[in-house]
């Protein structure tokens, strides 16, 4: 994963930008430099040939969370066998998937789990949206602990509506997504690889979202300084360093967090995600000019 | 017919709980379910009787369990509420007594705990048990109500626990607690069991008002 | 003093691991926590609730006529049961009556769905057992076939809203039953097939012999039901013991063992659930009487007298409780579950205490939980 985390930007003479929070964990080398360029320039050769290759053989994650999930069983069996397309393989480990079919509703609880294992799955790697709940939250929309769709959390490829989806529509959907495969351009999906991963919003612990919390924490810090503050004043008026020592403490720890924030901010409002994945890299590489 | 129902909604509730209220001053006299029954029903329950005509009122099983537990020196009321199940309420104080007494002895072996239910009614909780035998047809509904106005500002409604003698409650009341906010006191594990455990709020209680922010935003509380 | 040294160096410390709830396994989303010593589990924490949708809330929330068509979802397996446990509540609220023919048409398809339901469950307790690849086409085979059937009657694969308030929603035609009976010539031998493969296998007699077995004392401490329960030689069998709609109408046997029940005999009592369903829909389709299916009008704004109800049916997986109060109006003022699932699942702790790693989904399987049943 650090391996495609590397290289953000696709101009080879640039400085590449690591995201702050892997800054540490990364190292850069020209010989992936090189390797990119050498991928640019043969991409549009090689580019169909590899995709042949890989949209035939998209093998899926047993990821079901509900009622879907058993019609994700059935398209594997018999009678529709999903096998003729090269998807047969129900991986039951993400490193192993190419696909992952989010077969029923996901909840408040379950969403921290799915992005993680979307996040362990290796690039290239495709979602496909499957059922209503998945797509909106369906039946359960305004249900409270329901996520009002999967492309809230992670990227999405394929939505595939139905409550649940028939088989066919699985395979159609499988279809779809082969097409947009054998269509792509590897350089391309390359240069998006770090707005894709860069997903988690969603706190482990009380299933809310990051940008919440961090606001809350704000807000929880700026009470505390202000009465702080406050306290201090009035029992010693003469120790306003320390005071000020407070201060600075306390409002350290949030400031590198709002930072961090802010690339995943514009991911959840935006509803078409691959375009702002493009803005989210364009502007990256503007930086790094 | 139909257009007057709504108005009518909220009120059968309301009158009944009042109408069995008298009835908790004298017990003694309870046991005749036939008197319990009246008072409701021409107050009350209009819609009712038209359902009940057919029927017999009152199950020819009726009050049987009511007497049971007043021979062992349980005080318990009969609620009109059910026609066909015999439905009493009993105090938190007696709950687990009468519990105990209902599943062991050799009379009635209401030995199959099926929910334990929280029910927010219009001034009470209702913490209903639904009781049912391994061996025979018997069954029975308890009902443990807490008065809102009882309960303290900022405090949950308390029953006693019956999980420590009764495992099959364990997890209900937890769900019960988790979804209707009525603590269960001696509990082992009193936590909840289906939303996270740092959830706010009671989501079955009427006045539950939702989390709105960027993964549900599309909900009654969003302002839309 | 050698016997003490080895039992000193055999103790290794105890290990806390998690499972799931992404496990495939599993059904669904369940978590374990899991307290090991070496590989012996001393403690089980299931962790429920990532499937947690809020169906009482949608209870309360939705009118009665929408409300109907998304219970099919609090039990995707067994659609029919949930729909008829609701629909038995209301009814019983509202004093309707049920047609005869509405009522042997709710027991035919309902023992259908059992059948798919149990099929369902065989072919994914084969593959968790290890049976990856191979058997589980077996069963689907045959449930595509009453799919297709459902598929003509309901209008859906697996979510029907067939059984409404008051009866059922379509009446089938006479070709379909033609198909149906077909079926249930050719069902008995599918059956006899599963169990060559399966019942004296001499690997699944392995994993599942003696391998956690139910007590009657704990079974009814926990409120077990269904095949578990009966299994252990309880014979609590709703269509039997507390007969609804027209099972008193109908010949069949509750189906017991007389011991304690172990794995191997849960899986058996499914299978013999299932050959029993074939006689019943035999009978229900030689005395299916003509005449109106529905009792009361389905449209929008349809409402239910004032009034509390509760109704269980037998579902596949054991008792299925519907606790409905009304207050009149067009929506529910509560609605309560007594789900099969989630109190059976309470007995997996006690069930796992003891046993070795490797049983746990074999033990776990054998219960047939259903998560959005747990969780709703
Ligand atoms: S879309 Fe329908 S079938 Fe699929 S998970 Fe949601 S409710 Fe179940």
């Amino acid at each position: 994963m650090s391996q495609g985390n590397m290289s953000t930007s696709a101009k080879p003479n640039t400085n590449p930008v690591v995201p702050e929070e892997i800054r540490d964990s990364v190292s850069i080398s020209s010989i992936d430099f090189m390797i990119d360029a050498l991928g640019q320039m043969l991409s549009p050769v090689l580019s169909p040939v590899a995709n042949l290759a890989r949209s035939n053989s998209v093998w899926p994650m047993t990821f079901g969370t509900s009622c879907c999930a058993i019609e994700m069983i059935s398209v594997g069996m018999s009678a529709f066998d999903i096998s003729r397309f090269g998807s047969e393989v129900f991986r039951a480990t993400p490193r192993q998937a190419d696909m992952i079919i989010t077969a029923g509703t996901i909840t408040r609880k379950m969403a921290p789990a799915l992005i993680t294992l979307y996040e362990q799955m290796p690039e290239p790697k495709y979602v496909i949206a499957m059922g209503a709940c998945t797509i909106t939250g369906g039946m359960f929309n305004d249900s409270y602990s329901v996520v009002q769709g999967v492309d809230r959390i992670i990227p999405v490829d394929v939505f595939l509506p139905g409550c649940p989806p028939r088989p066919e529509g699985i395979l159609d959907a499988l279809l779809k997504l082969q097409q947009k495969i054998r269509t792509e351009n590897y350089a391309d999906r390359r240069k998006k690889l770090y707005a894709q991963t860069s997903v988690r919003k969603v706190d482990y612990d009380t299933g809310r979202p990051l940008e919440d919390l961090i606001g809350v924490v704000q807000e929880d810090t700026n009470a505390a300084l202000s009465s702080g503050q406050e306290a201090i004043g009035d029992v010693a008026k003469g120790i306003s360093p320390k005071a000020e020592e407070a201060k600075t403490v306390a409002t350290k720890p949030v400031a590198p967090k709002v930072e961090v924030a802010k690339p995943e901010v514009t991911s959840p409002e935006a509803k078409k995600v691959e375009n702002t994945k493009d803005e989210a890299a364009e502007k990256a590489d503007d930086k790094s000019v | 017919m139909t257009d007057e129902k709504p108005s009518e909604a909220e009120k059968p509730e309301e009158k009944k709980a009042e109408a069995a209220k008298p009835e908790a001053a004298k017990p003694a006299d309870a046991a005749k379910p036939a008197d319990a029954a009246k008072p409701a029903a021409p107050a009350a329950a209009a819609p009712k009787p038209a359902a009940k005509a057919p029927e017999p009122v009152i199950p020819a099983t009726a009050g049987k369990f009511e007497q049971f537990l007043k021979e062992h020196g349980i005080p318990s009321e009969r609620l009109p509420l059910s026609l066909t199940i015999e439905t009493i309420a009993v105090s938190g104080d007696v709950l687990q007594s009468a519990l105990r007494l209902l599943r062991n002895s050799s009379e009635v072996q209401l030995d199959l705990l099926l929910t334990v239910s929280g029910v927010e009614s219009n001034d009470t909780f209702d913490s209903v048990y639904h009781l049912w035998s391994y061996s025979n047809l018997d069954e029975l509904v308890i009902k443990v109500l807490v008065k809102k106005s009882d309960v303290p500002e900022g405090d949950l409604p308390a029953v006693p626990s019956i999980a420590n003698f009764w495992s099959a409650a364990n997890w209900h009341e937890r769900e019960t607690y988790d979804l209707m906010g009525i603590r269960y006191a001696n509990h082992p594990y009193m936590r909840r069991i289906l939303n996270p455990w740092d959830w706010e709020g009671y989501p079955l209680r009427r006045d539950y008002k939702q989390l709105v922010d960027s993964l549900n935003d599309k909900n009654p509380h969003s302002m839309r | 003093m050698a016997t003490e040294i080895q039992e000193i160096d055999l103790k290794t410390d105890e290990m806390i691991i998690n499972m799931g709830p992404q496990h495939p396994a599993t059904h669904g989303v369940l978590r374990l926590l899991l307290t090991l010593d070496g590989e012996t589990v001393k403690h089980t924490e299931p962790v429920l609730g990532h499937l947690h949708r809020g169906q009482e809330w949608q209870g309360q929330n939705r009118t009665w006529f929408q409300y109907q068509a998304l219970i099919d979802r609090v039990d995707y397996l067994s659609g029919m049961f949930t729909s008829w446990a609701m629909a038995r509540a209301c009814e019983e609220i509202d004093g309707t009556v049920v047609p005869p023919r509405a009522e042997y048409l709710r027991v035919m398809v309902s023992e259908m769905n059992r059948i798919t339901s149990h099929l369902l469950w065989l072919g994914t307790y084969l593959i968790d057992l290890g049976a990856m690849f191979g058997f589980p086409f077996y069963p689907f085979r045959e449930r595509e076939k009453l799919f297709d059937l459902f598929e003509e009657i309901a209008g859906q694969r697996m979510m029907f809203n067939y059984i409404r308030i008051g009866g059922v929603v379509r009446d089938p035609k006479p070709e379909w039953l033609d198909k149906l009976k077909r079926f249930l010539d050719e069902f008995p031998d599918r059956i006899d097939e599963y169990e060559t493969i399966v019942t004296q296998n001499p690997i699944f007699l392995k994993r599942t012999k003696d391998v956690g077995i139910l007590t009657q004392a704990v079974a009814k401490d926990y409120g077990v039901t269904g095949p578990c329960i009966r299994s252990s030689g309880i014979p609590l069998d709703l269509r039997r013991t507390k007969p609804y709609s027209v099972y008193p109408e109908l010949k069949f046997d509750v189906i017991t063992f007389d011991k304690e029940g172990d794995t191997w005999d849960r899986y058996m009592a499914r299978i013999l659930e299932m050959r029993q369903s074939i006689e019943i829909i035999r009978q229900c389709i030689d005395k299916l009487p003509s005449g109106d299916i529905m009792g009361k009008k389905q449209m929008a704004g349809m409402r239910i007298k004032a009034g509390e109800g509760f109704s269980a049916v037998e579902s596949p997986r054991g008792i299925l409780g519907c606790y409905v109060i009304s207050g009149g109006g067009e929506k529910a003022l509560r609605f309560r579950w007594r789900n099969p699932s989630f109190c059976n699942l309470a007995i997996l702790p006690e069930l796992l205490k003891g046993c070795p790693l490797s049983d746990i989904m074999a033990i776990f399987g054998s219960i047939d939980v259903i998560l959005p049943d747990v969780d709703r």
